[in-house]
């Protein structure tokens, strides 16, 4: 089965079932069901983000809100010196982790696609057995924290997640299928090394493939909230999650922090706007990927696939 | 031997390429695996993982005799399973069908798009978007229907609120899958049937719903492999790991992350893991077994 030639069809939309009868109507009808039911509870979040205080404490959330309001926004954003420090280290770690994860793995997976490297079957199967059997979270946490002594360190956000043995048999099916070995063999007739003919050969026909895998490696490094939760201890190294996790103390914190001046709490009327402040940080966590997504979404449908075919 | 080594210093820059995710891997993956010990060991932090003494299976029998405990979380963690997979795959396979079916192909996509945003949003957020819809006093169903539920504290309802919750983050995604598979069935086919006199229903249950069958069958069995884990957020998160609705919503994953913050009996909690990481291997082993058999090239091993 070749990933090509199926998504060149998908793209193509075959022609037949040109018939456009009532059913294709009623069909639809329940397929934009269906989208409603997965678009409107975003879609609160945002309404519920722009609604004023009061009237979400008196009636409740809702979609048509009776007085719209900006203090939510506001309050997040004027005095949100944390927000900003988090969306540092969220943007760092993701960065970071995907672009080292993305080179090891695919170093990993090109070194054991390797025809004739005797070792290639040994890395095959260390590589597999995290897959089968891990230590669970108890003794992560027991060994990363007392005999790492990595308690509070950012490594923890990015080390554990880089290297999974899904994404690198992604990246070895992608070489073995899709990158003739005798571009590999040309560049070595030619008088490239082997880390030439990796860096300059492979790794840029790689490109397709580390675009899904990257994609998919950023969206877990940006959703992480697990290992931050039970390893980041400090303000400064807090990633959004976590922030949104602690929401109700950082609400506080960031709107009772010595940075807000007196004034502009009396304007708020000494009330803290909580609901929507609340909104306005998740529609900051999750914007970002929510605009990125649509760009990303030809390479990520394509990961999926070609994962899911063994090379 | 010798022979071997020259293929390895002949492969030497390989070695060196594979070398940094290969010590990942050990740091991260593998060392952690021999603090499973634990479950063998009355844990003292002050002595750590080796030097704490060791006490037999005592650590399981307390696991066998807390039965409310484990029984319920392990019962818990495969009522879920169940529940996911059946109604995941169920709707899964109908919404690709649906979307294959669907002529108006750029209305597809775009809804497609839709649909499968939900999967890029952490359950961090998603719990506050649960908490819109179902608190007690400003939650919309509360207030639209007029009810008075209390949500929060009713266990029984869980197991559908936590359903639908999944549903909406993963089935647009999953269904990304099962499409590739329809968009590769030879259109000729159902032209052939169109002739023959086959009407849609009967093209989708001849045609369609045969092709699927493989790939259903080995996302099934691959999935067997995780029956001891669980969607952590989602029942951390979702639920605000609230203590009154343990009985239908804690799952082995979300004990142990309770447990390590409570900093409770850690023999326990680590016998817990070990049966957790043993039962996922057999299934695992298991699962792969029988998708070698049904369809080599699909196994993972």
């Amino acid at each position: 089965m070749s990933g090509k030639k199926k998504m060149k069809n998908a793209d193509l939309a075959p022609s037949r079932r040109q018939r456009k009868g009532v059913g294709q109507y009623i069909l639809g009808f329940f397929l934009l069901l269906y989208t409603l039911f997965c678009a409107l509870p975003i879609l609160l979040v945002f309404i519920a983000a722009f609604t004023d205080e009061k009237a979400i404490t008196q009636n409740g959330f809702s979609y048509f809100p009776e007085k719209w309001s900006l203090d939510g926004i506001n309050s997040v954003l004027r005095y949100g010196k944390q927000l900003i420090v988090s969306y540092g280290v969220t943007i760092f770690i993701t960065v970071v982790g995907t672009l080292v994860g993305l080179l090891i793995m695919s170093m990993f997976a090109y070194a054991i696609s390797r025809p004739d490297f005797r070792l290639s079957k040994f890395f095959s199967i260390y590589l597999l057995i995290p897959m089968l059997f891990s230590g669970g979270q108890l003794s992560c946490y027991i060994i990363f924290t007392t005999y790492y002594n990595l308690k509070d360190s950012l490594l923890l956000l990015i080390l554990p997640l880089c290297v999974t043995t899904m994404n690198v048999i992604i990246l070895r099916t992608y070489i073995a299928n899709s990158i003739p070995a005798e571009l590999m063999e040309a560049a070595k007739i030619d008088g490239a090394g082997e880390y030439r003919t990796f860096f300059q050969i492979t790794l840029p026909l790689l490109k397709p493939s580390m675009a899904a895998v990257g994609f998919m490696m950023a969206t877990t490094y940006w959703n992480d909230w697990q290992n931050a939760l039970l390893y980041i201890k400090s303000d400064s190294k807090k990633p959004l999650q976590l922030l949104l996790v602690n929401i109700q103390k950082s609400i506080e914190f960031l709107l009772n922090n010595a940075n807000v001046p007196a004034s502009a709490r009396a304007a708020m009327g000494g009330t803290i706007p909580q609901y929507s402040a609340t909104m306005a940080t998740v529609i900051v966590v999750i914007g970002p990927i929510m605009v990125v997504y649509p760009f990303f979404q030809k390479y990520f449908i394509k990961g999926l696939t070609v994962g899911s075919v063994k090379g | 031997m010798k022979e071997f080594f020259r293929n390895t210093w002949k492969h030497r820059a390989h070695v060196v390429m594979a070398l940094p995710a290969f010590l990942v891997l050990l740091f991260f993956a593998y060392i952690p695996m021999s603090g499973l010990v634990m479950a063998f060991k009355s844990f003292d932090y002050s002595k750590g993982i080796w030097g704490s003494p060791w006490n037999g299976i005592q650590n399981f029998k307390f696991l066998l005799a807390s039965k409310d405990i484990f029984v319920n979380m392990t019962l818990n963690t495969l009522m879920y399973y169940v529940i996911f997979t059946a109604v995941g795959t169920f709707l899964n396979v109908v919404l690709a069908i649906a979307i294959d079916q669907f002529v108006f192909k750029r209305c597809a996509k775009v809804m497609q798009t839709i649909m499968i945003i939900p999967i890029f949003i952490s359950y961090a957020a998603v719990q506050f978007i649960v908490y819109a819809f179902i608190s007690t006093d400003t939650g919309i169903l509360n207030n639209t229907f007029g009810m008075n539920t209390k949500f929060y504290i009713t266990a029984s309802l869980w197991p559908i609120i936590l359903t639908i919750v999944k549903m909406w983050n993963s089935v647009g995604y999953g269904s990304v899958l099962y499409m590739s598979v329809l968009a590769g069935v030879d259109t000729e086919l159902y032209e052939a049937a169109e002739i023959d006199g086959a009407n849609k229903w009967k093209q989708i249950w001849h045609i369609t719903l045969p092709a699927l069958i493989p790939m259903i069958t080995v996302m099934l069995l691959l999935s067997v492999g995780n029956i001891m884990r669980s969607d952590t957020g989602l029942f951390y998160q979702v639920t605000r790991d609230s203590g009154t609705l343990y009985d239908t919503t804690q799952v082995i994953d979300s004990y142990v992350l309770h447990a390590i913050f409570k900093n409770s009996n850690y023999g326990f909690v680590s016998a817990t893991t070990l049966f957790q990481s043993v039962v996922g291997l057999l299934m695992m082993l298991f699962a792969n077994g029988l998708v070698r058999k049904i369809s080599p090239e699909n196994s993972l091993f």
